[in-house]
């Protein structure tokens, strides 16, 4: 898809970006309504300055490994072995399929220092409820979007 | 621990002891207090659970049918707050479960410094005062309870089994723990009662398989009209039994667990999956049968509909809870006076936030007396000071949970002339085993437990070691290992290189390979009464609003520990039959057998050089055991008072043993025999003005 000649937006590099470090695509994670949410909580607790040199390089992999046509090798590079995004890597993930933000890794707060908000918290209830460990678990968040009577005596159908 | 168990008192024997009236006939000051005052109320509550509701309801029910008809005016007090008595603000329940970042049996539920309730996150090693109780050890004990209107029925998976005959009769039969003064018979017409009339269960006689020898008859009702031949129906269907359980079932049809005793004795158990009696709402077996469905909300939670969070909360409310009864209670008798023309009927006044501080009375130890009064102190959230009263009745009902209703006894010297007051605490000690299968079973979809094994429950084997009973859990390792959480730590990683060890696509499908396939077994240990596990009161351990905190002595036989090697070996039978052998540990996922206690736990246990962990099953049950020897038996088998004839104590406390049932339905029943029984007497009275 052509995003023509504007360059996208912050909001889009952390969508694509989630979408590659999930693998939900961008309907799954826009249906949970919390993309707002999750990019709000990342510029508050690293900062938008330091959220800004993440989208940079994560909006470079992006395109190189579209360049490239297949594959994760300039984002694995540039980002997720890239020590200076890999813990925010890891907690982003953990945001997404959990609902809740975990901590930042030591070495990470030790190099670029903490924020308050940088503590185990369960985002919102829902964020709790659009965790997406649960649909990839092929179930639903413990007490919500109840599938209905019985249905846990049917076969496991996964969603994929 | 300093402390030396203490060994049980001894009452002061009377040179005669006071011999109980005639029994049935209360010894009640008849309408008037002491002092010759009219008392307030006719009866108040203390404590708003399910033991509370199933007296009121039926006190009030039987005697408005009773001849002359008898009207009480009720009292309910309340220690918690009653936040959740409509829709919208029980959905704040849930809304605190969802946002809690650890989601443990309270989270739900709002904890207040003045009414302080204990919790599975203030475990730790003994001793310890970190949570609302004062553990002692050399064990903690490992169980919670909620307070707040409508107490732990908020948060109880909804279990339901009836006691099995000769849990019944533990010294008579297997020469441990004491007999009941009550015999199953004696019960079974109200455990119908408590399984149609209060709680709504749901299960298939048909479906029911346990160690004796005629189950049908096991069920057969006296109640031919409403029972067709004595067919014993439930209220509601089963609820089905999860794939998980169904997947189970298939891979151990032909399984017989063996297992040897001290003397080399083979003792086999064939296993059968049997689906369990409980507490959620399911299709009527009798078009007469009325479904209850959430407090304020009757169209929702008529049928459970897979929440997958009985405990800590059923955000249906499909699940029964004792909001239900006692809401009915409220709208069907108001507090208000009556209206022109209203015909006449009870009045029932639920005081929340007011916690029982003290039980008045003109006991004096090795007497008997009477009770004149409760002191209570209401709490507001504002600030402001907590405000004194005294209420006094012509009957006093303490419903407060088993360690709260000792606690209580015991920090106002009644009712103790057995010295058994506090004493005899148990709980059904868990030990968990948990694995990865080699298939998808669907775990993580429906109620917490759909299914058990009940083949260990009885047998002769109870001589030697306790019978226990296997829980089939369909959350995968929620409960041993916290997942889904843990297992998304253990793909995605971080640690102390930060470095995202699994994410993407391969993330999710791996998440989508391993979740569904764990699975957890609770092997449900009986624990036995013991005179040294006990609730005591100690001064130093005092609340905000100055009550005493309970404190806890605990631990375990050798007889249940004995059953701790045998739960552990059936295990590996089921395991190895269901393909999954060999151990493994995290992080690593491939099919086998997950288990593992590792001794720094604090909850483990070393039995024969072997440790375990054992968890607790939030079944808090002892503490006023029931009789017919007042010098060794706190209350009789109305749940009456020995010492203070116009005070019952009713609940878990009073079962003398424990058997492998979940508690709550046979106290219900027993609270049903109670409620009876106090309607009798109130007739009985109104008949002699």
């Amino acid at each position: 898809m052509s995003e023509g000649a504007q360059p996208p937006t912050p909001k889009q590099i952390f969508t694509d970006l989630s979408v590659r470090l999930t693998g939900f695509d961008r309907a799954e994670l826009a249906g949970t309504g919390m993309i707002d949410t999750y990019y709000d909580t990342l510029l508050r607790i690293i900062g938008e300055r330091e959220a800004g040199q993440l989208f940079r390089y994560a909006a470079e992999a992006l395109a190189d490994d579209r360049r490239v046509g297949s594959g994760d090798a300039a984002l694995e590079q540039k980002v997720i072995e890239n020590p200076r995004f890999a813990a925010v890597v890891v907690s982003l993930i953990k945001l997404w399929y959990l609902g809740s933000w975990y901590p930042l890794a030591g070495d990470y707060r030790d190099d670029n220092g903490s924020t308050a908000d940088d503590v185990e918290h369960v985002v919102s209830a829902q964020g709790y409820r659009e965790g997406l460990v649960w649909t990839a678990a092929g179930a639903h968040p413990m007490g919500a979007k109840p599938p209905g009577f019985g249905s846990w005596a049917e076969p496991p159908t996964l969603i994929s | 621990m300093s402390d030396t168990p203490d060994t049980p008192d001894t009452p002061d024997t009377p040179d005669t002891p006071d011999t109980p009236d005639t029994p049935g006939i209360p010894e009640l000051p008849d309408g008037t207090t002491v002092d010759g005052q009219s008392p307030d109320y006719d009866i108040v509550f203390v404590g708003g659970g399910i033991a509370t509701a199933t007296v009121a309801k039926t006190v009030v029910e039987k005697a408005a049918a009773q001849t002359p008809p008898v009207y009480p005016r009720i009292l309910i007090l309340e220690a918690g707050r009653a936040t959740a008595m409509s829709a919208d603000k029980y959905d704040t329940y849930v809304e605190a479960y969802q946002e809690a970042p650890i989601k443990v049996p309270n989270s739900p539920y709002p904890a207040s410094r003045s009414a302080p309730q204990p919790d599975v996150l203030d475990i730790a090693e003994v001793p310890s005062d970190k949570g609302y109780f004062v553990q002692k050890g050399p064990m903690p004990f490992g169980s919670d309870y909620a307070r707040s209107l409508g107490g732990t029925t908020l948060h109880w998976l909804g279990t339901c089994l009836r006691m099995l005959p000769n849990d019944f009769q533990m010294r008579t039969k297997y020469g441990r723990g004491v007999d009941w003064p009550l015999e199953y018979t004696d019960l079974k017409p109200y455990y119908e009662r408590a399984e149609w009339d209060i709680i709504g269960v749901s299960a298939n006689v048909e479906h029911q398989y346990y160690p004796i020898k005629n189950v049908e008859k096991y069920f057969e009702s006296a109640d031919e009209k409403k029972m067709r031949k004595g067919r014993y129906l439930f209220p509601m269907e089963e609820i089905p039994s999860s794939y998980l359980d169904d997947y189970m079932a298939k891979l151990c049809a032909d399984l017989t667990v063996e297992l040897k005793d001290d003397d080399n004795k083979t003792h086999t158990f064939p296993v059968r999956v049997t689906n369990t009696p409980v507490a959620r709402n399911s299709t009527p077996t009798k078009p007469d049968y009325q479904v209850v469905g959430a407090v304020g909300n009757a169209d929702r939670g008529t049928r459970c509909e897979g929440n997958s969070s009985c405990i800590p909360i059923c955000p249906a409310q499909a699940k029964y809870n004792a909001l239900k009864t006692l809401y009915d209670l409220i709208v069907k008798y108001p507090d208000r006076p009556l209206k022109k023309g209203e015909k006449p009927r009870a009045v029932v006044t639920v005081r929340s936030q007011s916690v029982v501080m003290s039980v008045e009375h003109t006991q004096e130890k090795g007497k008997k007396g009477t009770v004149t009064g409760l002191t209570y102190k209401t709490y507001y959230e504002d600030g402001t000071p907590a405000v004194p009263h005294t209420v006094t009745a012509g009957t006093y009902v303490l419903a407060a949970n088993a360690i709260e209703n000792a606690t209580l006894l015991l920090a106002s010297e009644a009712a103790n002339n057995s010295g058994q007051v506090g004493r005899n605490l148990m709980d059904h000690p868990l030990l968990l085993t948990w694995g990865l299968l080699e298939d998808n079973a669907g775990a993580y979809r429906g109620p917490g437990s759909t299914s058990g094994i009940a083949a260990f429950r009885d047998g002769e084997f109870r001589k030697e070691r306790t019978a226990f009973r296997v829980e089939i859990g369909n959350w995968g390792w929620n409960f041993p290992e916290n997942a889904p959480y843990d297992t998304v730590h253990d793909l995605v990683g971080g640690g102390t290189d930060g470095q995202a060890r699994m994410w993407g696509k391969e993330l999710r499908d791996t998440l989508g390979a391993i979740l569904p396939r764990q699975f957890r077994i609770a092997w449900e240990l009986e624990q036995d009464p013991e005179a040294t596990n006990r609730v005591t009161v100690d001064d130093r351990y005092r609340d905000r609003l100055g009550k005493n905190r309970p404190v806890i002595q605990y631990d375990l036989s050798d007889y249940v520990k004995s059953a701790l090697p045998w739960a552990a070996e059936a295990s590996r039978q089921l395991f190895a039959a269901l393909g999954i052998a060999n151990p493994v540990r995290r992080p690593v996922y491939e099919p086998g057998d997950y288990t593992h206690y590792d001794a720094d736990d604090a909850a483990a246990v070393e039995h024969d050089g072997v440790t375990y962990w054992v968890r607790g099953a939030g079944h808090v049950v002892g503490t006023h055991r029931m009789g017919d020897d007042p010098w060794n038996s706190v209350v009789d088998t109305h749940q009456r008072s020995h010492d203070l004839p116009n005070l019952y104590v009713v609940g878990c406390g009073s079962m003398p043993t424990l058997g492998t049932s979940n508690p709550t339905l046979t106290m219900t029943a027993l609270a049903i025999r109670t409620g009876d029984h106090i309607a009798e007497n109130l007739s009985r009275k109104a008949d002699q003005k």
